[in-house]
């Protein structure tokens, strides 16, 4: 459903010229979950933000369902990020003085749902994540853990067919990004295509595929037997 | 309406997350405003036309005919009777009162205190001309002296503690006068009619007396009078009537071109036929004077007023350049929301509704503020110049003028910020 072909960005700032990716190629197809990984500053971030139509790129082509991205209108694009693409965010980006129902609400606002159909999908999604309970608490009276699942409800809300996962555990302890792997785990198997961004060789493992970045150039692309993982 | 209410409350958390930024900022384009709202209902007041359907018919004729040499003079604003007489000889005008002020004592009988009140002494097409509303009873049947005057509906109400009092008698300045008439509520607001220095700020008067009864009484104009040669100021009933003693205001009324036209060749035959009579010695220098123009005329419109418009002119603009200063940072401060926002799927013009929502939340208090503070300046400004108090008041359409400059001022406050909030690149602020 991603196709990449030649794609390449380049950040111009007036002493330098950052050739944040080059030459980037890359198929992903429905329903895989794929890690990404690479050193620091090699571009994983920057391939999320494009994936995400949050960054425009210079060359080569991205298509998204057999479409090209390119040109389309800041509506356009928006109505795609709204409703095929949800983000999660190394550092959560909750609202602070939202409560949790409001920030899994907002991406359904701008589709412009009606009332009890956003009620629907927010509790279906708290169900999820395990915090219903908690739908009128501020994201600062949870734990990081619990913020990060909010966030992930907040990504899975508008029923997405792709997660784009920027570091989701990188702020939390062992325990609390086992639960959120899990929890990813989950909402891949119930058909959401997943790309994360992972510094972790165990989730690396653990994902169905390993896409490795270096000095911006898709290096190596593997597959792992997804039989493994379980003996492993 | 949900989706506005929504709207609202994100505007509202978004005061509440910084809210003594928010508060400087509208402070200090409700100070801007305040200030400029204040003097802005004063100059308007000021410069609006008391008669707009009549301010360009009637005029105020003013000739050089002085016992004295004079080249390049202006000529004087009053005339004396003897000239007033001659100009009332002339048909063209529809309608024509001579007029000057003066101040007397009243009160309803001799065991009462007196009040000091104003008088203006004048003939009887003074009420049409300037649309002088009756209340009660009539005014004089004609321009002769006559022991009766017409009181302000205020000093019959303060008198008498009621207004229909026609046949009552008075005591001006201890003689007895009946009062044929009561006006109704009435301000001319610039009273445009007693233009020269700067008269026109003040209120019209208590009291209307018959101009010949004013002479013969030996009223003296309490605003602008000059007595040329051998003529005593204090024998108005006489040398007032013959000798150069100016001091009376002369309003005519021409309703079209060609009586304005008539008119001026009117008064320029005067003035020969005087000069050949050796009535007086300098060239013609003849003024006639539409209403409307009556108070550039006489430079009425002074410099400081002016001045200070201006000033608070520029106050407001410094006031708008800091609180869009002041409201940019709180929106950079703010971007990472913005970007958040653009990546679940907002577009831009969902974006900038909230932007207007915001603004019109912003305009609200500033308007509040504003008006406050502008209440509080006028408050001021009549308690620094009570003169000037009757141009402090504020009518729907003054206010409406000055909710729309409020709303202008939000929207530049706001739009800039939230073009750079709303186009700037996305990803950045969501790293961290
Ligand atoms: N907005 C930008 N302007 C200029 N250069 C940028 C910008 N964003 C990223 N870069 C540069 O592009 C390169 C790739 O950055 P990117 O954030 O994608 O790296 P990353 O792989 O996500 O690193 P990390 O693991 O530290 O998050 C880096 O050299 C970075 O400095
Ligand atoms: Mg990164």
């Amino acid at each position: 459903m991603i196709t990449l072909t030649n794609l390449g960005k380049v950040f111009r700032t007036e002493l330098i010229e950052t050739h944040a990716l080059r030459d980037v190629n890359l198929q992903v197809n429905e329903g895989e979950f794929a890690a990404l990984t690479g050193p620091s500053g090699s571009g994983k971030s920057t391939l999320l933000n494009i994936l995400g139509t949050l960054e425009s790129f210079d060359s080569g082509d991205y298509q998204l369902d057999g479409k090209s991205v390119k040109g389309l209108s800041d509506a356009a694009l928006s109505k795609l990020r709204n409703e095929k693409i949800g983000f999660i965010f190394q550092s959560f980006n909750l609202i602070k003085d939202f409560s949790i129902y409001d920030n899994i609400e907002l991406p359904l606002r701008y589709r412009g749902l009606k009332a009890a159909e956003r009620k629907q999908r927010i509790e279906r999604a708290l169900e999820l994540v395990g915090l219903h309970a908690r739908r009128d608490y501020l994201p600062g009276q949870l734990s990081g853990g619990q913020q990060q699942r909010v966030a992930i409800a907040r990504a899975i809300a508008g029923e997405p067919r792709i997660l784009l996962a920027d570091e989701p555990t990188g702020n939390l302890d062992s325990l609390m990004a086992r639960q959120v792997m899990e929890l990813l785990e989950q909402i891949n198997r119930q058909g959401c295509t997943i790309l994360m961004v992972t510094h972790d060789p165990d989730q690396a493992r653990r994902a169905g595929r390993n896409i490795q970045i270096i000095d911006g150039q898709l290096h190596d692309s593997t597959m792992y037997d997804p039989l493994a993982q379980h003996t492993a | 309406m949900e989706q506005l209410f929504y709207y609202l409350k994100v505007s509202w958390f978004s005061v509440k997350r910084a809210p003594l930024p928010y508060m400087l900022t509208v402070l200090i384009l409700s100070l801007g405003l305040g200030v400029f709202f204040s003097n802005a209902t004063f100059y308007y007041r000021i410069n609006s036309d008391p008669l707009p359907a009549k301010s360009d018919k009637l005029f105020f004729p003013m000739m050089l005919l002085v016992p004295y040499q004079c080249s390049n003079c202006k000529p004087p604003s009053v005339l004396s009777y003897s000239n007033v007489a001659k100009l009332n000889a002339s048909d063209i005008p529809s309608a024509k009162a001579a007029m000057y002020s003066a101040g007397g004592y009243l009160r309803l009988n001799a065991e009462q205190a007196p009040t000091p009140v104003t008088v203006r002494i004048t003939q009887r097409d003074f009420f049409s001309m300037f649309d002088v509303p009756l209340l009660h009873g009539s005014i004089w049947p004609d321009n002769q002296p006559r022991d009766e005057l017409l009181l302000s509906k205020a000093t019959a109400e303060k008198l008498f503690g009621r207004t229909d009092v026609t046949g009552q008698q008075v005591l001006l300045d201890d003689r007895l006068f009946t009062i044929i008439g009561v006006l109704d509520q009435w301000q001319m607001l610039p009273k445009l009619y007693d233009a020269f220095n700067r008269n026109y700020l003040n209120p019209t008067e208590d009291i209307y007396l018959p101009l010949e009864s004013g002479y013969d009484y030996n009223y003296l104009s309490n605003t602008n009078s000059s007595t040329f040669e051998d003529a005593d100021y204090r024998k108005l009933a006489t040398d007032g009537r013959t000798k150069a003693i100016h001091q009376l205001q002369y309003w005519v009324q021409l309703d079209t071109p060609a009586q304005q036209q008539a008119y001026r060749q009117f008064m320029a035959n005067l003035v020969a036929d005087e000069k050949a009579a050796g009535r007086h010695p300098s060239a013609e220098a003849n003024q006639l004077v539409m209403m409307r123009d009556i108070v550039s005329y006489f430079d009425g419109e002074s410099g400081d007023i002016k001045a200070f418009a201006i000033v608070t002119l520029l106050f407001l603009l410094v006031c708008v350049f800091n609180a869009s200063h002041l409201s940019l940072n709180r929106y950079l401060s703010n971007q990472y929301e913005f970007s958040l926002r653009r990546a679940l799927g907002a577009n831009r013009s969902q974006l900038q509704v909230q932007l207007l929502v915001d603004m019109g939340l912003m305009s609200t208090f500033t308007l509040a503020g504003a008006a406050i503070i502008a209440y509080g300046g006028i408050k001021l400004m009549n308690y620094l110049w009570p003169s000037n108090s009757l141009f402090a008041s504020w009518d729907l359409q003054l206010m409406l003028a000055l909710a729309a400059l409020t709303l202008l001022c939000s929207y530049l406050v706001t739009l800039y910020p939230s073009l750079r909030a709303s186009f700037g690149s996305l990803n950045k602020q969501l790293k961290e």
